[in-house]
């Protein structure tokens, strides 16, 4: 039996984000990076931190070499308890059968006894694939002065969009009386950001009426939720209204990154009190070369610029050689951008070689992709919207 | 040779007069250096990446903020069940004043230290001396040589100081068959890098010897007089690469100024043996609409929206519109403010230069500006 705990966290962390294509070939997207010296997950994963949730289980299904390594044993997020801290917890298999997480409530439900291990109240339910910032403390306050069953954090979308979330139609006192998976026509613009805290012997209960069932995909949000609201349970939806975004596009996460270079920052990074943790490379501080310019940009550790860097996101250990331009790109570690290239909207993978005078992306259009490792030859063009693997 | 079998000693008592208000209220091995780092940091990094596993640091004064930058010593991996990162500050005893003459009282109060470590060598070091060495190869040949005490030392012209340093003769057989001690005028060219490398059951009967004759210092009372009277055999080992020495503030300003050599760089910050330092989990510097920045190194959370040239930008430096940096060393968390000019000076931590103000020191004597300063 180990030490009990209020509330303990499960992270889903096993999905592809297939719609990121070429970056998530190699791993899961809560791996990928972010900001300049960030991984998705870090965000989660310091919101723990930050708010005094110290047993955190890491579903890992989808390539998780990267994701294992990256997590490792928790040391960045200060998640390397003697009780407690961060748990890396794929599929495995149980005495005769052995099955792969079919669905976001079946990777919860694979991972009861470990839940039991600690004897919680309470279950805080993530995903590893937003950025945010957010007090899940707070958030659990709110749960226990409810009374709640089941608290879900909501995010008032624009309605434009709000047919491509799961929708939570609420009362005035903002406990949900249904739940609309991409409605066509939202009633309400209250999205779901895939945050729950739940009630452990409720979520239990539940989980395992859903494991019974042959004919559910096990997936929150369109079995556990819905089984909950058919038999009135107490659903509370918690309004959160800062910065959060869905980074499962190409396009998306271009734009997260692009946000950060707005001042004011619309997530400040630059909070004492709220750090974003992450493993650091431990490299020197980049260095900017006579003659190069460097504008409206984020650089981190290890960068040489020689050439010219303007609204773009330069992560560790990348090198713009002489006479070469990055302009409104996202460039990942340790990619070279080779003398004379070229690079425009575009995001160039972990490790890329970008060759002398190759032109990569344009000023508009769709974001151009240059993959991990991949040796771009001197003159080549990556037209908008391509996405290059070799 | 496994250098799991040596186990590497840092002193940091060494005197730091000439460093002014920079070691005001640190060591020099805590001084902070090339945008992130301690002194420290590349002795300590050097003995890991050379695969000690047993380091111990003797502090001397003002050890505070020594201690907390080496912390657990996770970040250099010292902190495993077994050896790991020893702090091993002045205490009193009946035979031990608290406060230590000089390294050889240090080592002679930490003896239970020495004789518990399972660890058949030692590497004794000082810690003003900037550089990143492989140790290993020093270990082979200290080996080959069958000497009882091999020492490091440097031809590099730079680290040669009037009344300052210890300077060795080396003959063609790499003996060392004289040492001078704060010479006015160094007379051999070769300059101890202050890292020692013996058994450690010597070592202990030396400092054992040692102090039993009264004396405090391992160098000038105890090799010295080894080699001088020839009763063992002491070696050079020279070390080729680059290395400065942080006694002064010119020196301190000098360093910081050639790392922005790409060569210098690339030498010092060598991907196959990393130099670790305390995380601060900055996000990356950003740089604003009026940036303009040259030949200059900038860490992780500075934000910089004026012009920078031939600099050097600590972590979480704030460069507002408009001011001007020349030749400057710029630590941590120091704000400049619009319309500043400054040129030649080394700003401590958190200091700030408010709107307007015009700093302009001599390039051969930078003007220092303490820790917590407000101008």
């Amino acid at each position: 039996m180990l030490k009990k705990k209020q509330c303990i966290a499960m992270l889903l962390a096993g999905g592809q984000g297939s719609r990121l294509g070429i970056l998530t070939v190699n791993m899961a997207k809560p791996a990928i990076p972010y900001g300049g010296k960030y991984r998705i997950i870090d965000f989660p994963l310091s919101n723990c931190t930050n708010s005094a949730i110290d047993v955190v289980g890491v579903l890992t299904q989808y390539q998780p070499l990267e994701l294992n390594a990256y997590i490792g044993s928790g040391s960045p997020w200060d998640l390397d308890l003697a009780h407690g801290g961060v748990y890396v917890l794929p599929p495995y298999v149980k005495g005769k059968q052995g099955e792969w997480y079919s669905g976001t409530a079946n990777a919860i439900y694979q991972n009861v006894a470990f839940i039991e291990q600690f004897s919680p109240e309470y279950v805080l339910i993530l995903s590893g694939d937003h950025i945010y910032k957010m007090d899940y403390n707070a958030m659990l306050a709110y749960h226990i002065e409810k009374g709640a069953d089941a608290t879900i954090a909501v995010r008032e979308v624009p309605w434009e969009e709000a047919s491509r979330f799961g929708i939570m139609n609420t009362n005035a006192d903002n406990i949900v009386e249904e739940f609309d998976e991409k409605p066509k026509q939202p009633k309400n613009n209250k999205a779901s950001m895939g945050v729950y805290i739940f009630s452990w012997d409720k979520l239990r209960a539940y989980l395992c009426e859903d494991a019974g069932d042959p004919g559910s995909s096990n997936d929150f949000g369109k079995n556990i939720i819905p089984n909950m609201l058919r038999d009135q349970q107490k659903l509370y939806a918690y309004d959160f209204e800062g910065y959060w975004k869905d980074v499962g596009t190409i396009e998306s996460l271009w734009e997260a990154n692009m946000d950060l270079l707005n001042m004011p920052m619309p997530i400040d990074l630059y909070d004492k009190r709220w750090r974003i943790y992450g493993r650091n490379p431990g490299v020197a501080p980049h260095y900017i070369a006579e003659g190069a310019i460097a504008k409206s940009c984020l650089i981190t550790e290890g960068c040489e610029v020689y050439g010219r860097v303007e609204h773009s996101v330069l992560f560790a250990g990348v090198q713009v050689m002489e006479g070469a331009s990055v302009i409104d790109s996202v460039i990942m570690p340790n990619a070279v951008i080779q003398s004379g290239a070229r690079v425009r909207r575009a995001i160039v993978a972990e490790g890329a070689i970008i060759g002398a005078g190759a032109k990569v992306g344009e000023d508009t259009g769709n974001i151009a992709v240059v993959g991990q490792n991949v040796k771009l030859a001197a003159g080549a063009v990556v037209a908008a919207g391509e996405q290059r693997v070799q | 040779m496994a250098m799991k079998n040596v186990m590497g000693i840092i002193y940091t008592g060494e005197k730091d007069s000439y460093l002014r208000e920079l070691t005001l209220m640190r060591a020099i091995a805590a001084l902070p250096v090339a945008g992130r780092y301690r002194v420290i940091d590349f002795l300590v990094s050097g003995m890991v990446n050379s695969g000690i596993k047993n380091v111990g640091v003797i502090m001397q004064k003002n050890y505070h903020s020594l201690m907390d930058h080496l912390g657990s010593g996770k970040e250099w991996d010292l902190h495993g069940k077994n050896d790991g990162l020893y702090i091993l500050p002045p205490f009193l005893t009946r035979e031990n004043v608290g406060v230590y003459s000089g390294s050889l009282d240090a080592l002679h109060s930490n003896f239970g230290y020495i004789r518990r470590s399972k660890q058949e060598y030692v590497l004794l070091c000082n810690s003003l001396i900037v550089f990143n060495a492989n140790f290993n190869e020093m270990m082979d040949a200290h080996q080959r040589s069958g000497a009882d005490v091999t020492m490091m030392y440097s031809r590099n012209p730079d680290l040669r100081r009037a009344e300052n340093g210890t300077y060795f003769e080396i003959d063609a057989e790499g003996i060392i068959t004289d040492v001078e001690i704060d010479p006015t005028r160094p007379r051999h060219e070769n300059t101890s890098m202050e890292v020692f490398l013996l058994r450690k059951d010597l070592l202990m009967d030396l400092v054992d010897r040692g102090a039993a004759h009264g004396y405090h210092d391992i160098m000038r009372d105890v090799f010295q007089r080894m080699i001088r009277d020839a009763g063992m055999r002491v070696r050079g080992y020279a070390y080729e690469d680059v290395c400065y020495r942080m006694d002064s503030v010119q020196s301190y300003f000098k360093f910081n100024m050639d790392v922005l050599d790409r060569t210098v760089r690339h030498a010092l910050f060598d991907e196959a043996k990393p130099v670790y330092t305390k995380v601060r989990d900055e996000m990356p510097a950003r740089y604003q609409d009026n940036a303009r920045v040259h030949n200059t190194m900038v860490a992780d959370g500075c934000i910089v929206d004026g012009h920078v040239e031939h600099s050097m930008l600590f972590r979480g430096v704030r460069i507002a519109k408009g001011a001007q940096i020349r030749n400057c060393v710029i630590m941590q968390d120091s704000v400049i403010e619009e319309g500043v000019t400054l040129e030649n000076c080394i700003l401590d931590k958190q200091a700030v230069i408010k709107r307007g103000g015009k700093l302009i020191g001599p390039n051969t004597y930078p003007i220092v500006i303490s820790k917590d300063m407000t101008i």
